[in-house]
């Protein structure tokens, strides 16, 4: 499967946002957001909508690879996954270890509007790749 | 001698009946929109750009560049664009709304014309009574159901004893979510009817019957059978070879001579050429806002204010719908994938609730996109993220029913629409200025009418329920009306009961802004039939 290109982020960085859209979609049954197309989806949208975000998003990748320092591992991608909720919860309660140049709580909220955007909207979008997340809820298109 | 006999600015409609009954009267009537003519291709099925979800930009206009308009919250004004929520969009295209709405056509009850006497007005409120009745507006709803096509309720005429013909056509089938409401109505005692709608449940028209799909409301139907002006009242009005149509024309304002009276408009076309037109009857059809926008941009030495604004009511009153949502989980499936969705609703708390104020319609939902559910119905207490969200989606996207319904909103003056002295659009055009609140009675009605659709949903035997009161927020968006207000008595409304703007004999409003309320229902039917009685008032004068 060829990785989304993300042609401004760092190798970390890339594998940073790998690693946290799959924890906002981790795979069970059905695909991992990322595996469903979440990467491909932001890949486009980093080009169009979302261009004014990709500042934020190194930002926040970079700080997510700090708090994980913070707490003994090398970076976000590489800690356990019960590490990497850990941080994520907090960051989701306002708890940061390390200083973010940007608001940790408003980032998260707004990966998850837009990892979500990418699994649950349609595939013409990017993401949500041979409708995954339309059979795995039972979304049917009959016309 | 005047160019053409009419101008109309708008097709969405108001306009496109307008131009219609204007043209085929014989009437020579250039028809101007500010859109395009939308293909089902152009409409598209984005399910992150469309009319109910406009999370980047939408699919019907207007273009993301250049149509900017200022919102005002707190005393603070900031710039939005058309995808925002308070930017209060409808839609910029032939057929305005219609062309993706989901064509819900809901009469007013014979009470929402008369609100005031009814209930009293409310302090602080600006509720008044329209000064035509339902009984005026019987034979155009008629009209409008049998030209343009509406499958309704075969019970309809026993159900309400003012109408006079029955539906064109029956209903479509029942979903499985209409079964499940309707047993847990019967259970209540509540009289439940079937929701009219503007698309074909059989061949009607020239055009097929609906398809069942699941894009329907915020998108174009694949097979036509949904119907919009677009593709009824624009086609017969051009039919005639009467009527010219100009898309990607902006209205400037209406031009006035010396003595105060209207002779044409200015606007820009395509190339963004100012162009200067002359008329004879001139009808403003561009929605509550941009017809509020249009006449007070339309200034002269004696309406400093706007033309039909002396007395300054032109925006005001501004009004859509609040809606309150309850959604409910069940142990079984209660989707079954049969578009368009909403099909059974109740009309028993519309009126007659004690000490509340109106009340309004309650129904099913649309089929909802995925990603629309996961912004809108998940109940606040799941993860947000994580495989518990995931599996919430799994489980439950088909186990959970929305009812929802139109609150009637009770008008105050201060929820407007004015003009920008500073913000202006792409070609110069100073832009609509929005500002206000609700009226508190209009939240009060809303929580009693969320408690309806909890009990409801409860008796369907939903296992969770959730969802709440919205507002208080200024209310507009798709429903807007309300900003040239009807009235008898020029000193507190805009147009006439012929919707003929006071001081003026040749300048005619036929959109949503007309409405004095709006009933606790879906307009378009209203907006329609006023637009029918409006324009055949104007051949039949002429």
């Amino acid at each position: 499967m060829p990785e989304p290109n993300f042609d401004d982020f760092n190798e970390e960085q890339t594998n940073t946002l790998r690693a946290l859209v799959n924890q906002i979609i981790p795979a069970d049954e059905f695909p991992s957001g990322w595996d469903a197309g979440v990467g491909d989806y932001l890949r486009v949208q980093f080009r169009r909508d979302l261009i004014s975000w990709v500042p934020q998003y190194k930002e926040g990748l970079n700080s997510l690879c700090a708090e994980s320092r913070a707490r003994g591992a090398a970076d976000f991608s590489s800690s356990a996954s019960d590490v990497q909720i850990n941080i994520l919860t907090d960051i989701e309660h306002g708890k940061t270890a390390v200083e973010w140049s940007i608001d940790p709580k408003f980032f998260f909220n707004s990966a998850i509007s837009h990892v979500m955007e990418g699994f649950y909207a349609d595939p013409g979008n990017g993401g949500n790749k041979n409708r995954t997340a339309w059979t795995m809820v039972g979304f049917e298109v009959t016309v | 001698m005047s160019q053409w006999d009419a101008i109309v600015i708008g097709a969405g409609a108001g306009g496109g009946v307008a131009a219609a009954v204007l043209a085929e009267s014989g009437k020579k009537v250039l028809l101007l929109e500010r859109g395009k003519s939308l293909s089902f291709a152009e409409v598209g099925r984005d399910h992150l750009r469309n009319q109910r979800l406009p999370q980047y930009d939408n699919n019907v206009g207007p273009d993301r560049d250049g149509n900017p308009r200022v919102f005002e919250h707190d005393g603070h004004a900031r710039v939005v664009q058309p995808w925002e929520g308070s930017y209060h969009n409808n839609a910029a295209c032939v057929g305005s709304g219609t062309r993706v709405y989901g064509a819900q056509a809901w009469r007013f009850m014979p009470q929402d014309f008369r609100m005031a006497t009814v209930y009293g007005v409310p302090a602080g409120s600006s509720l008044a009574d329209w000064p035509i009745s339902y009984e005026d507006m019987e034979p155009w709803y008629s009209r409008v159901e049998w030209e343009m096509g509406v499958a309704g309720d075969p019970n309809a005429l026993t159900m309400d004893p003012g109408r006079k013909r029955p539906y064109p056509m029956p209903p479509g089938p029942l979903p499985r979510q209409g079964k499940i409401l309707r047993s847990a109505a019967s259970q209540l005692g509540w009289q439940v009817t079937s929701v009219p709608l503007l698309i074909n449940s059989e061949p009607y028209n020239g055009r097929p019957a609906c398809a069942q799909c699941q894009h329907c409301v915020g998108f174009g139907c694949p097979v036509d059978a949904k119907t919009g002006t677009q593709n009824s009242m624009v086609p017969r009005a051009l039919a005639t070879g009467n009527c010219t149509l100009r898309t990607q024309c902006i209205a400037e304002r209406i031009l006035t001579d010396h003595t105060g009276r209207a002779y044409g408009i200015s606007y820009f076309d395509t190339n963004g050429e100012r162009i200067e037109t002359t008329a004879d009857v001139i009808v403003c059809s561009g929605g509550a806002v941009e017809s509020a926008r249009l006449l007070i941009n339309s200034r002269s030495h004696s309406e400093p204010n706007g033309l039909g604004n002396n007395t300054g009511h032109v925006g005001r009153h501004l009004q859509g719908h609040v809606y309150p949502i309850v959604n409910g989980l069940f142990e079984e499936d209660v989707y079954d994938g049969i578009g368009p969705g909403v099909s059974t609703a109740t009309c028993r708390f519309n009126h007659g609730n004690g000490d509340v104020i109106g009340g309004g319609m309650l129904a099913d939902d649309f089929i909802i996109t995925p990603i629309n559910f996961h912004k809108g119905m998940i109940p606040g207490d799941v993860p947000r993220w994580g495989l518990a969200n995931k599996h919430f989606m799994r489980h439950n996207y088909r186990r959970t029913l929305g009812i929802r319904g139109p609150v009637q909103e009770i008008p105050y003056a201060d929820a407007r629409v004015a003009v920008d002295s500073d913000v202006r659009d792409r070609w110069g055009i100073p832009v609509a200025r929005l500002s206000g609140s609700m009226h508190p009675e209009t939240l009060r009605t809303s929580q009693f009418m969320i408690d309806r659709a909890r009990e409801w949903i409860q008796a369907a035997g939903a296992v969770k329920v959730w969802g709440g009161t919205p507002g208080p927020y200024l209310s507009g968006g798709q429903h807007q009306s309300g900003t040239c207000r009807m009235g008898d008595d020029p000193e507190c409304s805009v147009v006439d009961s012929n919707q003929c703007v006071h001081g003026h004999d040749n300048v005619y409003v036929c959109d949503g802004s007309v409405h004095v309320t709006n009933g606790g229902f879906n307009p378009v039917l209203t907006i329609l039939a006023t637009a029918y009685r409006a324009a055949d008032g104007i051949v039949k004068r002429w």
